[in-house]
């Protein structure tokens, strides 16, 4: 099947004797915007380690357009907790990182350097440095970098966590848009359900440890999608009961 | 390759643990094959250990090793303790008094970047070379880094800490005593710590100059005897007693200032 | 405790004053017989002194001159020395591990060690020429370019490397355009430190084992019984060492326009 880009298999993870991640399997499909929500301490950690590349599992495979993962072969971006922006690099040149590093030819950086700029608001900013922007622009410097190399896969972490409340909205948008643009495939790891509700396709629902899938919830809502409407609520609803029956 | 440092995921060659062993040995080999080749002019490891050990154990000249380590490391404190006293002292009077800081600070300006070995020959015209000439030399030398650290402390303290205090209606006195002081702690220690080593650095130096006893003395007057051996033993226990001072200073460090 | 309210532009009569005070008592001191003029010159008598040794090379032997730069080049060139061996040393041991294993006993063997204790066995085996100066200043200068060096690289977060890890490049890669670059200011804190650490080294090798320069300068003041020539070469290493130290936070300034 040529729509799956990402495929999961048997994902397995254990410290010593602790089994923590056990035989995890999902599938996403190109260009889908996928959830993962799951319990505190559920071991969302390991599997996002796992996810970006940083730690090997015990068994199991992750397979990007049926090859498997490899951050010199496939376009892999992350974006974690923390900021990741460069501090001695100006914000234009934070987003030519992962291009330059890429060796994309110069015009393509120029021109989706300008286009995620001015999708993410970046543009006044453009030759200033992390001390001098707000934690929420550092954010979005590190998302654009990101976006910008149009990504097989988009791997997010809570990437609001730290950041102020009414930023979450306007980041949170700009991500749909974002992600529409490049088509990138992306998966957004967050405890927020409201949030993982708002934004995705579709939402993996982990367990307890030895953590598995408990369940992939579909949200077919439209888009732009009302927080306030009755089957977002009641979909909120049904994922929170899952993670806190566990 | 994940070369992360958590969770063993990448494991370190066991041959990596014999590193540092092959490397003190080399430096031996080396020491040794230099030796070998110039007997007259260098012991080997093993003739200076064992000079060591018969200057600690069974001393022949009438001051000892350990008198001459005394005489250094007295010096030392007693001119360390003065410094940390008054270098807290005008430290917190720079940071506290903004007249006293414009009035006086440019003058410590000035006076700061002359190394304390530069005033050697001026204290030395001024008070011999007597215990009280290597003392002065010590004391400036750790005076200055309790200072400046001391007085960063004030400008490194978060306000919030004082404003909160002086909404609950502190007086001046207790704004300094209990939240000024325990908040600038940890920079005087760090002051403490460097003021240490320098002070072990300036009794040497000091010693070196103009003195009778003393590990400086001591290295100074093998130089001039060609005497290499005691160089040699001289510079184990001087590179030894600064690390031990090192080390102590680090762990009172931990008992006194937790966080 | 005004100096923790508002920092406003602080007066600079007030530093003025303070500094003329302080030489109007020292030359009072000296005038009105506190000090004997063998103990202590006045400030009149320093600047006249220091004007004269631009030209005059009595009584000990060189003009100011020929001192500053006789220090200044042995300084130059063991630190140079330093920098240039150390730093990439440091960087190297920061970044791989093996590197440091091989490297770390030998350098805390030879850290605890004052720079002024190692002039007897240089002394001894290299003579008292400009060479064995020079080394004595790597020596000493040599210690704090490694271990800023490696510091900085040890401090990189995990997730820049994370980040170049996941963009495929390699580790050398990582190293070069990742950590360095972090580790920017620490290293030029380094580069300070080991300028000062070499200047002081410097003056104490002179002092000892020098037939010019300006540490040799101040002991010939001594041994001539003339207060005027020491303290003139004293405000002169203090400011050349305060010099220095400017121009190379000017440098880092430039570099690393991005302070953190």
């Amino acid at each position: 099947m040529d729509d799956i880009k990402i495929q999961v298999r048997g994902l397995t993870k254990r410290f010593d004797d602790l089994l923590v991640l056990d035989n995890l399997s999902f599938d996403v499909r190109r260009g889908e915007f996928l959830s993962i929500v799951g319990p505190t301490g559920c071991g969302k950690t390991t599997l996002l380690n796992i996810l970006s590349d940083w730690w090997a599992p015990t068994s199991g495979e992750i397979l990007i357009d049926g090859q498997a993962m490899d951050p010199k072969v496939q376009n892999l971006a992350f974006v974690f907790q923390e900021s990741s922006a460069f501090p001695w690099l100006t914000v234009e040149q934070n987003i030519q990182f992962g291009m330059k590093e890429k060796k994309f030819p110069p015009d393509l950086i120029a021109q989706r350097t300008r286009e995620v700029m001015a999708l993410l608001g970046l543009e006044e900013a453009r030759n200033k440095y992390c001390h001098q922007i707000s934690a929420s622009m550092e954010q979005r410097v590190v998302i654009g970098r990101s976006f910008a190399l149009h990504p097989d896969l988009l791997l997010m972490d809570e990437p609001y966590a730290q950041l102020d409340i009414k930023f979450r909205f306007h980041l949170e948008d700009a991500i749909l848009q974002l992600s529409r643009a490049t088509g990138s495939t992306l998966l957004f790891v967050t405890h927020n359900i409201e949030e993982a509700v708002y934004l995705s396709e579709r939402c993996v629902i982990l367990s307890n440890k030895p953590t598995g899938i408990k369940a992939i919830r579909t949200i077919d809502l439209p888009y732009p999608r009302d927080i306030c409407s009755p089957e977002f609520v009641s979909i909120k609803d049904e994922i929170t009961e899952m993670i806190k029956w566990w | 390759m994940k070369h992360t440092s958590s969770h063993g995921s990448f494991q370190e060659p066991w041959w990596w643990k014999l590193l540092p062993v092959a490397s003190v040995a080399l430096f031996l080999a080396v020491w040794h094959g230099a030796a070998l080749c110039n007997p007259a002019m260098l012991p080997t490891p093993v003739e200076t250990i064992r000079s060591l050990f018969d200057m600690l154990f069974f001393p022949t000249t009438q001051i000892t090793l350990l008198d001459h380590v005394w005489a250094s490391l007295r010096r030392v404190l007693i001119a360390y303790g003065l410094a940390t006293l008054s270098g807290v002292l005008l430290g917190v009077l720079f940071g506290w008094s903004r007249n006293f800081h414009d009035f006086v600070y440019p003058i410590f300006e000035l006076l700061r970047p002359i190394p304390p070995i530069a005033w050697i020959p001026l204290i030395i015209m001024w008070l011999g070379i007597g215990e009280g000439a290597k003392i002065a030399i010590c004391f400036i030398g750790s005076f200055i880094p309790v200072v400046v650290n001391t007085f960063f402390g004030f400008t490194t303290l978060d306000r919030t800490y004082l404003k909160a205090a002086q909404v609950l209606g502190a007086r001046q006195k207790d704004l300094l005593l209990e939240v000024v002081l325990p908040g600038i702690f940890p920079n005087i220690l760090a002051g403490m710590k460097v003021a240490l080593s320098a002070g072990w650095l300036c009794v040497i130096a000091a010693e070196m100059i103009a003195a009778r006893e003393g590990l400086g003395y001591l290295i100074v007057r093998s130089m001039e005897s060609g005497n290499m051996l005691n160089i040699l033993v001289a510079l184990i226990f001087i590179g030894s007693i600064s690390a031990i001072l090192s080390f102590l200073f680090s762990k009172l460090e931990k008992v006194v200032c937790p966080w | 405790m005004k100096t923790l309210r508002s920092r406003k532009k602080s007066a600079w009569w007030k530093h003025v004053t303070g500094v003329l005070v302080f030489l109007l008592i020292w030359e009072l001191s000296v005038r009105l017989g506190l000090f004997s003029s063998q103990q202590l010159s006045p400030p009149s008598q320093v600047i006249e002194t220091f004007f004269a040794k631009l030209t005059d090379p009595r009584p000990d032997g060189e003009t100011l001159g020929v001192h500053f730069l006789a220090s200044f080049s042995v300084t130059l060139g063991g630190f140079s020395l330093a920098c240039l061996i150390g730093i990439p040393l440091g960087l190297l041991m920061g970044y791989y591990r093996p590197v440091y294993l091989l490297v770390n006993p030998i350098f805390e063997l030879l850290r605890p060690i004052p720079p002024i204790a190692w002039i007897p066995i240089v002394t001894l085996l290299l003579g008292i020429g400009a060479e064995a100066r020079i080394f004595i200043i790597f020596l000493s200068a040599i210690v704090p370019a490694v271990i800023n060096s490696y510091t900085g690289i040890q401090r990189t977060p995990q997730t820049y490397i994370h980040v170049g890890q996941s963009l495929g490049m390699s580790r050398w890669r990582i190293f070069t355009r990742i950590c360095i670059p972090y580790a920017l200011p620490t290293l030029f804190t380094g580069v300070r430190l080991s300028l000062s650490t070499a200047w002081a080294a410097l003056v104490a090798a002179e002092m000892m084992a020098s037939v010019q320069g300006l540490g040799y300068m101040i002991q010939m003041g001594r041994l001539l019984i003339k207060p005027d020539i020491i303290i003139t070469g004293m405000l002169t290493i203090g400011c050349s060492g305060a010099l220095m130290s400017l121009l190379l936070t000017l440098l880092e300034n430039r570099l690393t326009k991005w302070g953190r």
